[in-house]
């Protein structure tokens, strides 16, 4: 008996169980020693059937009568007497079925029974999410729509609740536990083996330390994906073997670094999450002076990122807290705030950013800017996803949403980790590289490619990975050409090729087309939709990829028997 | 003094002894195995195996078998007897062997369930 919601039943009916059997057995017996009369005036006495069954209807209420004869006053008495003994006895232990249906230790068991049954029944890869946040729920979100199983834990009841509430389809277990115990991720299964991930974005750095730490001892082989926003804890976080790191101040500050220094590999990251492959006028940034308002996390990262492009700029340092306090308002822009704004100046300032924790005054520091110098460019840090259409209707040039930027990442990680390797990798590449890649998959495919990966395995390249395991030497640009004519290309482009080997992965960013496929690879690929369409039935079906390599069509059976023996001889 | 271990141990060698006072004597004769007995070994019987539940060891485990055992045993003999006596008309010879001998498969398992009992109180060191 694995379940603790057995045993508390159990144990909880024992003395109920024994009251019956005590009053049922006094019962039967005084039943039984007392004569009765039959209807010719004769003695009986009742047997042990008689007496059981009497005291068995009689106990639970159902009153049939007195049979098999009327009863003797003597009888009479001693019955009297047992009905208000097993009737309580009998009440008793219903009342405590009752207490028990109500009873909060039950119910918590029942619960984790049936979440652990549930994660049970899980056979494919499957993702623990720590806390059901905005951020969260972003990547629940996205990651249910791709069909990703994952596990939800939560301290609060009412947020599982909700979850139960969205009906989301696969199914997504959640329970309410704290999930700073090993227990409970071990009830939200860490050992299964075919749990592949544990997110952790909790808001406190200590926090997300101590769960991750508790996640690798658990099982080593999980990734953990945890946030992290100063050095040191980074820096702990990856001495106890934890890969994926989330820091969102950092990842701002990279982007705006790659923003002023290298557009178009900024651009190439953007596009993979999905912003179209074109840099709109306005998203060029100014390369004058800036004015960053708010010198938090967010505020120091920028700095960062502008020392290392070379960009002159000014901080103001507004702590959004402090300054609710002392103007006892969250709108700036008062005469003392002008005045600030024009000494670090920006009359002749090309870009301010907003960078503090408070919307309301980020906002208002823009407008005032505006106002001083109608040319400046604006950035804000927006920093709860509710206020987002205010936001879109200030006619602020940038905004940077912490919450959501953090989600991308951790979904891109999850369910696209070919495109994440593929960021790190241009991401050390110049910014005429990357022109020169945008300019020719814009050419080769158009505005707005789209994007996927996927494995050469057995699974999803059927015909192309037994050609391959039969030994075939295939090379990569076969994987590219039209089913209509083999000749001819389709709008198609490998941007990253992976290959395990025992000594550790093979990278190949943009690989040729020459390159020879392992069979197992993996491909990140930009297409248009009919490309991806060819692309699939190639790698999938026998005589499309026939076609593809040879240019003639594969005859089955005898007539094919006949052409391969007539080609060996 | 361990009071629990006093009250298990009561009612688990009750149930042994009210059973064999049940079973002893000649099997083909029903007027050596009085009624009044098997209720009680009944009774006492469900007793025991109700202060055997709930315990999760290993032992606790096997204890609760051999009740359960028993209780099958002596529950089957009463509803023969009464089978017997009320359905096919009256005791005979096949019936009351029947009986009996079902009895003493539940003494039996009444027995092991006291060794184990008492084997488990001598490994006790409290």
């Amino acid at each position: 008996m694995e379940s603790n919601s057995a045993w508390i039943i159990i144990h909880r009916m024992r003395i109920p169980i024994l009251v019956i059997i005590v009053t049922f057995a006094i019962s039967i017996i005084g039943l039984m020693l007392i004569p009765g009369r039959d209807a010719n005036g004769n003695i009986y006495h009742f047997s042990f059937f008689d007496a059981f069954y009497f005291v068995s209807y009689m106990a639970t209420t159902i009153g049939f009568g007195e049979i098999p004869y009327e009863f003797t006053y003597p009888q009479r008495l001693w019955v009297n007497f047992t009905i208000f003994l097993t009737v309580i006895g009998w009440f008793y232990g219903i009342g405590n079925i009752v207490a028990l249906v109500q009873d909060k230790k039950l119910a918590r068991e029942l619960a984790v029974a049936r979440f652990r049954s549930k994660i049970k029944k899980i056979t494919e890869p499957f993702i623990i999410v720590l806390g059901y946040n905005n951020v969260t729920r972003e990547i629940i979100n996205r990651l249910n729509s791709e069909g990703i199983r994952i596990v939800v834990v939560d301290k609060d009841e009412s947020k599982i609740e909700q979850i139960e509430l969205e009906n989301y389809i696969p199914e997504v277990p959640a329970i309410s536990a704290d999930t700073t115990k090993p227990q409970t991720l071990k009830i939200a299964g860490i050992h299964q083996k075919n749990c592949k991930a544990v997110v952790v974005l909790f808001e406190d750095d200590i926090k997300n330390a101590k769960i991750a730490l508790m996640c690798k001892l658990l099982n080593k082989r999980v990734d953990v994906i945890v946030k992290s926003t100063t050095k040191e804890n980074t820096e702990h976080l990856r001495n106890i073997g934890i890969r994926h790191i989330e820091d969102p101040f950092q990842i701002i500050s990279d982007r705006l670094y790659f923003e002023i220094t290298a557009p178009y590999i900024w651009l190439l990251e953007m596009w993979i999450f999905g912003h179209i492959l074109r840099i709109r006028k306005r998203e060029f940034l100014p390369k004058g002076k800036y004015i960053i308002c708010g010198y938090g996390r967010m505020g120091h990262a920028l700095a960062n990122a502008l020392q290392r492009a070379g960009i002159e700029y000014v901080s103001i340092d507004i702590k959004s807290s402090d300054y609710k306090k002392k103007k006892q308002s969250a709108i700036y822009g008062d005469a003392e705030d002008i005045q600030m704004l024009v000494k670090a100046g920006i009359k002749e300032a090309s870009c301010i950013i907003a960078a503090t924790k408070d919307d309301m005054i980020n906002l208002t520091i823009l407008s005032t800017a505006k106002k001083l110098n109608p040319a400046i460019y604006t950035i804000a840090r927006e920093n709860s996803l509710e206020d987002i259409s205010i936001f879109k209707s200030a006619r602020i040039d940038k905004i940077y949403i912490l919450e959501r930027i953090l989600a991308k990442y951790t979904y891109n990680f999850i369910a696209n980790p070919m495109a994440n390797k593929f960021i790190r990798l241009i991401h050390k590449k110049d910014n005429i590289w990357a022109m020169n890649l945008v300019g020719k998959m814009s050419a080769t495919i158009g505005r707005n490619p789209s994007l996927f990966e996927i494995t050469l395995d057995e699974e999803h390249a059927y015909a192309l990975y037994n050609e391959l395991q039969k030994g075939e030497k295939i090379p990569l640009g076969v994987l590219k050409r039209s089913r209509a004519n083999w000749k001819s290309d389709n709008k198609i482009m490998f941007l990253l090729y992976e290959h395990k080997e025992e000594e550790g992965h093979k990278t190949i960013l943009l690989p040729d087309d020459d390159l020879l496929i392992q069979p197992g690879a993996s491909l990140l690929v930009a297409c248009d939709e009919r490309a991806r369409e060819d692309f699939e039935y190639i790698i999938n079906n026998f005589y499309e990829l026939y076609y593809a390599r040879y240019g003639k069509e594969l005859h089955p059976g005898f007539i094919g028997y006949i052409e391969s023996r007539s080609k060996a001889s | 003094m361990n009071f629990q271990k006093v009250i298990s141990g009561f009612f688990f060698i009750l149930a042994m002894t009210t059973n064999f006072g049940f079973f002893y004597g000649d099997p083909s004769n029903i007027e050596f195995h009085s009624s009044w007995e098997l209720f009680a070994a009944i009774v006492v019987n469900l007793i025991a195996t109700i202060l055997k539940l709930g315990d999760k060891t290993q032992l606790g485990s096997v204890l609760l078998a051999t009740s359960l055992v028993a209780d099958i045993q002596l529950i089957g003999a009463a509803s023969v007897w009464a089978l017997a006596v009320y359905v096919l008309g009256g005791l005979n010879l096949e019936s009351t062997v029947v009986i009996i001998s079902m009895s003493g498969g539940a003494l039996l398992a009444n027995i092991v369930s006291v060794l184990l009992f008492i084997g488990d109180t001598l490994k006790s060191k409290r």
